[in-house]
């Protein structure tokens, strides 16, 4: 199949891929797992596993697209071997599986953006019976739908006239809506208490393992390494495009938007909260969870807008902003899901438009069970987002199959790179990506049976069980399908 | 505020907002650098 579309210019590649790595958990869920886990005592290990997880897999990422220009199954199959193309199509699924219930929460944010825009999320004391009405209702459904047409439209556009014209836009919109957020909220009262605890380590917190395997977790889930999104807009970069020093770009730029995030969050709720007075505790609120994560988020954030300041305009506009924030970045990260999906299928023989309009349909209807209830949701995203460490695990996999050292010199440091890594990346994507893949993969097993009895029960929501299960349904029928797919995509 | 936190800061600000400028500058240059040379 001839390549006909390319991202116009480096800038272009890179803006459309930092809206792929910042997404909702950079916003909501690294400030609740920065609390959960003490704090400064976090982000040490969180820097350490940026350079030593993301940045390589992200460099990894980028060359096996560039180098393969095909998606995750076509990709996995030419450097791994086509033996191992049910590596790559489980790589897409989980994108996909991942793609189902995203396109509920993106439709979350479109309807709180919208209710804080109204005033409407004001006009209630009760935030928890707000979310609750919300989301038992028939709107998470209509919500989903929505974001599902947008963003099916823009993938429909194709790569320059759709996804690289509307991510110009939409990301450093959400920077600087981001910015803005920051500075009114270092400025507010208070807000160095939040500060202080947000860089403050315990080193006996450091010590204990779990902050570590948290803070690999958090860096594996919101740099967007090792999902195959990026391997997917690499397939578009341009043959003299780099691959190292964009790759660090996104790493590193990933990580900027979590610090603001992070400290804006910790400033406003420190600044407004009361500790000690009865009506809230920060530290609580910022680490307690609610239903699917989203407490903090759409439960008690509300509750502080509404106290930024004595006027109604002003609140309503910091809080429209903040869902707007969150809206556009949700929006960018559903972006690439859905490009994803659509390329495996164009892969197969499907023109894009047709791809699209199964991709948008089956991301509709699939999307269904995770709008309607929440606990299907929740299973989701237990059962695809352990899933991504094995998408990563796959990706180093190939590379190894592939030679380390062959990949460095000839893809990574081939014609059009501006950077070139040395020998060190040997290291660590042949022996230190896998190591680490091992280490968490069994810590959430062992972990799960610590909280589950019934850890091999694959019917309840969050244990070992339901991730086997489903994960060896999705292998078993890939592994037999295996040639089939490679057939296909050869005879494309 | 005390001295471990502002340390903690500093480390953790510089590599992450450091490597992004540090990044973000060498690849405008190799970008001045192509288009000097015509091959942007």
């Amino acid at each position: 199949m001839k390549q006909q579309e390319f991202f116009s210019s480096r800038w272009a590649l890179i803006i459309a891929t930092i809206g792929i790595a910042v997404g909702t958990g950079n916003i909501w869920r690294f400030s609740r797992v920065v609390a959960q886990n003490g704090g400064g005592s976090f982000l040490i290990p969180w820097v350490v596993f940026l350079l030593i997880w993301s940045v390589p897999l992200i460099i990894a990422e980028f060359a096996i697209g560039k180098y393969a220009r095909l998606g995750p199954v076509g990709s996995i199959s030419k450097t791994a071997g086509k033996q191992f193309a049910w590596m790559g199509a489980f790589v897409a699924f989980v994108s996909t599986a991942i793609m189902f219930y995203y396109s509920v929460v993106t439709g979350w944010c479109l309807r709180y953006f919208i209710s804080a825009a109204s005033g409407d999320l004001f006009s209630t004391a009760d935030h928890l019976a707000y979310w609750n009405t919300f989301s038992s209702g028939y709107q998470p459904l209509l919500f989903h739908f929505i974001s599902m047409l947008i963003v099916a439209f823009i993938v429909y556009k194709g790569i320059t006239n759709g996804i690289e014209k509307v991510t110009k836009y939409l990301v450093p919109s959400l920077l600087v809506i981001l910015l803005i957020l920051f500075f009114r909220a270092i400025t507010l009262p208070n807000a160095v208490e939040g500060i202080k605890y947000f860089f403050t380590p315990d080193i006996e917190v450091m010590l204990d393992y779990k902050v570590w395997l948290n803070a690999l977790t958090q860096n594996a889930w919101d740099t967007g390494a090792g999902w195959g999104l990026i391997l997917t807009y690499a397939i578009y970069m341009r043959k003299k495009e780099d691959i190292s020093l964009n790759a660090a770009l996104i790493g590193f730029g990933n990580n900027s938007v979590s610090l603001i995030a992070g400290i804006t969050i910790f400033s406003t709720v420190f600044a407004l909260s009361i500790p000690g007075t009865g009506e809230v505790d920060a530290m609580v609120q910022i680490s307690k969870s609610g239903p699917a994560n989203t407490g903090l988020t759409f439960i008690y954030l509300p509750q502080l807008f509404n106290k930024i300041s004595g006027s109604a305009a002003v609140n309503i506009f910091f809080a429209s902003l903040f869902f707007i924030a969150l809206f556009f970045a949700a929006v960018t990260s559903l972006i690439s899901m859905v490009e994803l999906t659509t390329r495996t299928l164009i892969d197969f023989g499907f023109n894009r438009r047709r791809a699209i309009i199964f991709v948008a349909a089956a991301g509709f209807l699939l999307g269904i069970p995770s709008a309607q209830n929440l606990n299907f949701l929740i299973n989701q995203d237990w059962v695809w987002g352990v899933g991504l460490i094995l998408s990563g695990a796959f990706i180093s996999f190939s590379i190894i199959r592939y030679g380390v050292d062959k990949f460095r010199t000839e893809i990574i440091n081939g014609y059009g790179s501006d950077y070139k890594i040395g020998r060190w990346y040997n290291f660590l994507i042949g022996i230190l990506v896998p190591v680490q893949v091992v280490a968490l993969v069994l810590w959430w097993l062992i972990s799960s049976a610590s909280w589950d009895p019934e850890w091999w029960n694959p019917f309840h929501a969050e244990n070992a069980g339901t991730c086997l299960f489903q994960w060896a349904i999705v292998i078993g029928i890939f592994v037999l399908f295996n040639k089939t797919m490679v057939k296909q995509i050869e005879s494309n | 505020m005390k001295i471990i936190t502002i340390f903690t800061a500093l480390i953790v600000l510089s590599i992450v907002w450091g490597g992004l400028i540090f990044f973000l500058s060498r690849a405008v240059k190799y970008e001045k650098m192509k288009s000097r040379n015509g091959e942007r």
